[in-house]
């Protein structure tokens, strides 16, 4: 995916194109859920609240943001 | 930090914007992992109405309040509905979407007293 920083390492995508706020957030969830612990996954959002909409998901449920690179996002999933 | 979280919503026939709203708050706290409970009084019962939820669509970049509560209770959600608001308006149990219950002020007042918070649309 043109644009993600070439340094990042991960093991899933989820591009939700340009939805943003609690129908992705929902979707989100349902993608995490399916993800053994551990997992790096890169999510894209260019919806304009993702810049914080996503650091504020990340503290809720524990998944940590490892590095945001606006609309790009790495994720490592909860232990 | 709670891990219980309120929508109230009062409109639906006269604000569609204010049900969809609701219902996208909603899908955020549910996915972000928060026991969600969405209590719908006043006009806002016609949002767990099969035949009537369907009529509301906001357009982009909002989903169909269909798919909003649809996903929200196939998510594990739950929907109380007022059931004075119900009665009032001639609607019956038979008539609410999966995942709605009619419910009293009683079962609002236990959820927010046990320490909830609550945003209302």
């Amino acid at each position: 995916m043109a644009g993600v920083p070439a340094h990042w390492e991960f093991d899933e995508v989820y591009d939700a194109v340009d939805r943003g706020c609690g129908d992705f957030i929902i979707d989100l969830k349902r993608v995490v859920t399916h993800l053994p612990p551990g997992t790096n996954l890169m999510v894209a959002s260019r919806d304009a609240g993702a810049p914080v909409e996503i650091p504020a998901w990340c503290r809720l449920t524990r998944h940590r943001l490892v590095d945001a690179a606006p609309p790009f996002y790495l994720i490592r999933t909860r232990s | 930090m709670s891990n219980t979280f309120c929508v109230t919503i009062t409109e639906c026939k006269t604000n569609g914007d204010k049900a969809t709203l609701g219902f996208v708050v909603a899908n955020a706290a549910l996915g972000s992992d928060k026991d969600t409970m969405i209590f719908l009084s006043a006009d806002g019962v016609w949002a767990a109405v099969k035949g009537e939820y369907e009529k509301i669509d906001e357009g982009a970049p909002f989903a169909p309040l269909k798919d909003l509560v649809d996903k929200f209770v196939g998510n594990g959600g739950r929907i109380l509905v007022c059931s004075p608001c119900i009665k009032k308006r001639g609607i019956t149990e038979d008539m609410l979407v999966d995942g709605a219950t009619p419910a009293g002020g009683a079962a609002l007042v236990e959820f927010l007293a046990d320490g909830a918070p609550c945003v209302a649309y």
